[in-house]
């Protein structure tokens, strides 16, 4: 309770701004984050990073850095991890200092070709060496691209899991789920970066937006820190009438859901929903309990809202989860390396030296890990909404919790009523009994389908009130 | 009506307004030839609210019946149901001359009219006054005292009376169509017609029928309505409790009510859910089942701990050899029949109109026992009625049967 009253006396707090950096590395990465750029995202500084000097020019980030200007010289990787590896080698310097001062570094890439899946990991030991939350959003090559890149990207992702705290892998394959059969391949490829980029701010907006119900930084962590560090991430956003419904659909849609199967079995996952002012509480509530069906009762849902201006009218759930062990298992058989495995073996070695595990930890500012249980006298006093005397939903947080302990306003009027209805017919029955002040009633009982019949009273009581109210008994 | 043999029975319900068109067969069976209805505005707890929408829609059932059935409707018997009625048993006495021991008809109407001089409130009317049973020089349970000799003859009588404009209000709504009205019958008397048989009236039977707007009921003992009544709670409060408990629109409560609602606790899964789809206007919702019927239990509960505590007032409850019967649209939400065994102690049982055939679905559906009842009623009137000759053996089934 203390801990709650300390939150409150800080309900100007805005979420302290966290330095975020998002470095996309390679040809698909660069058209990732072209793409995220494009969507608009001011919060975040985006780097480019690739060995192709070509992509890099026409990229609109701000910042570029050109990997092995004598390895590549200016020209791609040709597809072979080894050089991209060498090229970040080379500009191993450039690459600090691009990273430096940003205490989340998202790594876009797409795995399976030469600097996607040669520098990227290198990128990623790097940033996380640098003290930065590291979360990978890469990309598998689609079947067809050939066993051989496959494997690259196989093995590639293998060693981002090492790095990154985070790995969101989508599958290229999947996403055929999402174009039609009949799109041009050109649509699947801007389908697979329109996710990308969604994912990324969802992600971004999820650590930077101020919440009514807050998600952290250290939320966040806890959704995502596994062994595996392979994680799942739903993205779905409305504006129709149902909107919490529809957005929590196309969020399950997300291919590296399956519809929500790949929840079933998660630890934590971690929810935010984010409205414009007209978000009602009821929507929140329909949206948690229509998740809750996906997850299991062991898993601990960390749930944050926002209320965001800039969304007006629409609603957008962002649903991120850590996978499960055995279901990753799969996804990271590597085949037997190929040429690229003597390459990474002095990588993973040193890494394994520097081991900054448990620096991140301690490195993070102490945010104070709000639980679900502390979270619930959030919502009680948030109920009042629905009934017509409650405050309108973009009422300050720090106003309501004066109302907490009070009951429910629609509950205690009808109560009122019929005591008072009593309280008349005793008056009529024992004229003796001197006269009672009446106390005047503000509100007149709602009696829903009754209010124009007459009332059937009854022992005293008005029996058109419904029978819960008058017994008192609390019905959710 | 050109045959004499065809009744029917108009009830003006809270929910839906029916009419029912039966035959009287010759064997003494009735015959359901059809039944029209039409869904229910104008009126609220049995009784018409708004008299232009409740006309337009008796109007829509009774086109509806004749379509059914073939048949051109000119009088109907219509139910009347309301918490303005009220009931109470009273005794008539009348003092044979000293020259004359034998009783005679007359003697019997006499006391008839004996009995029903009791104060009843001034702008009350008589609705009906039921033969329990006469009494001749203190004998008890005499049938037909018509031909027996006494010199003392008392009758004990079940009456039932209601403010007069209210039930006018009914009559006059039929009238204006135009239709004729044979007779008004309390609703939840017409119901017993047909959902008891004689035995059960004999063994003691309460039959509660539980309808969109009232609950009516009827205490039959030693084959003898003792007690009879009409609380204004029916399925229409239960929707609305759970509209204003689960804040969806009343149109919702009602399906949702219908289909998924049961009055038993702890029958469910916890956390057990039900989607509420989205419609335009509604956004779509889930509520606990265990909630839903918490609201329906407690309506319930206490509607029949109010009737219990009506009924206990006298001390017939204990003479139900045959138990409740519960009919009415009420009756279809699952596990009444369970929560009024528990409050009343006595064995329930779910039942709808058991003395007539023909349009089966009709006859199975407890909705329907008020509007067929009013046609079994209808029956033993016509029979009782014409021939004055037949009056006296008819007459002794006529009282037994009610």
């Amino acid at each position: 309770m203390i801990q709650l009253n300390k939150n409150y006396s800080l309900p100007e707090r805005l979420a302290e701004f966290i330095p975020i950096k998002i470095v996309s590395v390679g040809g698909a990465g660069l058209n990732a984050l072209d793409r995220i750029v494009l969507d608009g995202l001011e919060t975040a500084d985006v780097v480019a990073i690739n060995t192709d000097v070509h992509s890099l020019t026409s990229s609109v980030a701000t910042r570029k850095v050109q990997l092995g200007r004598s390895v590549s010289r200016g020209l791609g990787a040709g597809g072979d991890p080894d050089v991209g590896y060498q090229a970040a080698l080379e500009s191993a310097d450039e690459i600090r200092e691009a990273l430096a001062d940003a205490r989340v570094i998202f790594i876009c890439a797409g795995l399976g070709g030469g600097t996607g899946s040669g520098a990227a990991p290198y990128i990623a030991q790097a940033a996380r060496e640098a003290g930065a939350l590291v979360i990978a959003f890469v990309t598998l090559p689609f079947g067809f691209e050939g066993k051989r890149r496959n494997a690259q990207a196989r093995e590639a992702l293998a060693r981002f899991s090492e790095f990154a705290h985070a790995v969101v892998c989508f599958e290229n394959d999947r996403m055929g789920d999402l174009t039609s059969p009949q799109a041009g391949i050109h649509q699947a490829f801007a389908m697979a970066d329109m996710i990308i980029s969604q994912s990324v701010r969802a992600t971004v907006n999820l650590i930077q937006r101020p919440g009514l119900i807050r998600i952290g930084f250290d939320d966040l962590l806890a959704a995502l820190r596994t062994r595996n560090s392979r994680c799942v991430f739903g993205y779905g956003e409305s504006d129709s009438d149902n909107r919490a419904h529809e957005a929590l659909t196309q969020a399950l849609k997300n291919p590296l859901m399956d519809r929500g199967r790949m929840l079933a079995d998660a630890i934590h996952v971690l929810v935010q929903i984010a409205g414009g002012p007209g978000m009602t509480l009821s929507e929140v509530e329909i949206l948690m309990q229509e998740l809750g069906r996906h997850v299991s009762d062991q898993t601990q849902i960390l749930f944050g809202t926002v209320v965001d201006t800039r969304l007006g009218d629409r609603l957008s759930v962002t649903i991120i989860s850590s996978l499960s062990a055995e279901e990753d298992a799969s996804l990271l058989q590597t085949p037997p390396a190929p040429s690229g495995a003597s390459a990474v073996s002095p990588v993973r070695e040193r890494y394994e030296a520097a081991t900054p595990e448990p620096e991140i930890q301690t490195e993070e500012p102490i945010v104070e890990v709000t639980t679900l249980e502390e979270m619930i006298p959030f919502e009680e006093p948030v109920a009042t909404e629905a009934a017509p005397v409650a405050t309108p939903p973009s009422t300050e947080p720090h106003v309501i919790p004066t109302r907490n302990g009070e009951p429910e306003p629609p509950m205690s009027t009808p109560q009122e009523k019929a005591v008072a209805r009593k309280e008349e017919k005793g008056l009529a029955e024992k004229s003796a009994t001197p006269a009672k002040q009446e106390v005047l009633q503000f509100e007149p009982v709602t009696r829903g389908r009754f209010e124009k019949s007459e009332p059937t009273i009854i022992e005293g009581e008005d029996l058109d009130v419904p029978t819960y109210l008058r017994k008192k008994i609390r019905v959710k | 009506m050109a045959n004499n043999n065809l009744m029917v029975g108009l009830e003006i319900g809270t929910s839906k307004i029916c009419v029912v068109v039966g035959e009287s067969r010759p064997d003494g069976t009735l015959k359901i030839l059809g039944v029209g209805q039409a869904p229910s505005r104008g009126v609220r707890k049995g009784e018409i609210v708004d008299f232009e929408t409740a006309m337009k829609c008796v109007h829509e059932a009774v086109v509806d019946a004749e379509q059914k059935s073939d048949v051109m409707i000119k009088s109907v018997y219509v139910a009347v149901a309301g918490s303005h009625l009220h009931s109470f048993n009273n005794r008539g006495c009348v003092m044979l001359p000293e020259d004359r021991d034998e009783i005679d008809e007359q003697d019997v109407e006499d006391v008839k009219i004996n009995a029903r001089e009791v104060s009843i409130p001034a702008q009350n009317a008589f609705l009906h006054s039921v033969i329990q049973h006469y009494q001749v020089d203190g004998q008890q349970g005499v049938l037909n005292p018509a031909g027996m000799l006494g010199q003392k003859l008392e009758a004990d009588f079940h009456i039932i009376h209601g403010v007069r404009t209210r039930i006018q209000n009914t009559i006059r709504c039929v009238k204006e169509l135009p239709l004729d009205v044979e007779d008004v019958v309390f609703s939840g008397l017409a119901s017993a017609q047909v959902v008891l048989t004689q035995h059960e009236k004999d063994l003691g039977a309460l039959v509660i029928d539980i309808g969109g707007g009232t609950t009516d009921y009827v205490l039959y003992s030693e084959g003898a309505v003792r007690q009879s009544g009409c609380l204004a709670v029916g399925g229409d409060h239960i929707t609305n409790d759970i509209s204003m408990g689960l804040r969806i629109p009343m149109a919702r409560a009602e399906k949702i009510k219908t289909e998924e609602g049961s009055c038993v606790l702890g029958n469910c899964l916890p956390g057990e859910m039900i989607l509420l789809k989205d419609d335009s206007g509604f956004a779509g919702k889930e509520i606990e089942r265990e909630t839903l019927n918490t609201i329906i239990h407690l309506r319930l509960r206490e509607a029949f701990e109010l009737l219990k505590r009506r009924l206990e007032e006298e001390s017939y409850l204990g003479y139900l050899g045959a138990g409740i019967f519960i009919t009415g649209g009420c009756s279809l939400l699952s596990g009444i029949d369970h929560l009024a065994a528990d409050i009343f102690e006595i064995p329930a049982n779910l039942t709808h109109a058991q003395a007539a055939w023909g349009v089966t679905s009709a006859v199975e559906n407890p909705q329907f026992s008020t509007a067929i009842g009013l046609v079994k009623f209808a029956q033993v009137m016509h029979t009782e009625r014409p021939p004055r000759g037949f009056s006296r053996i008819l007459g002794k089934l006529f009282s037994g049967k009610r």
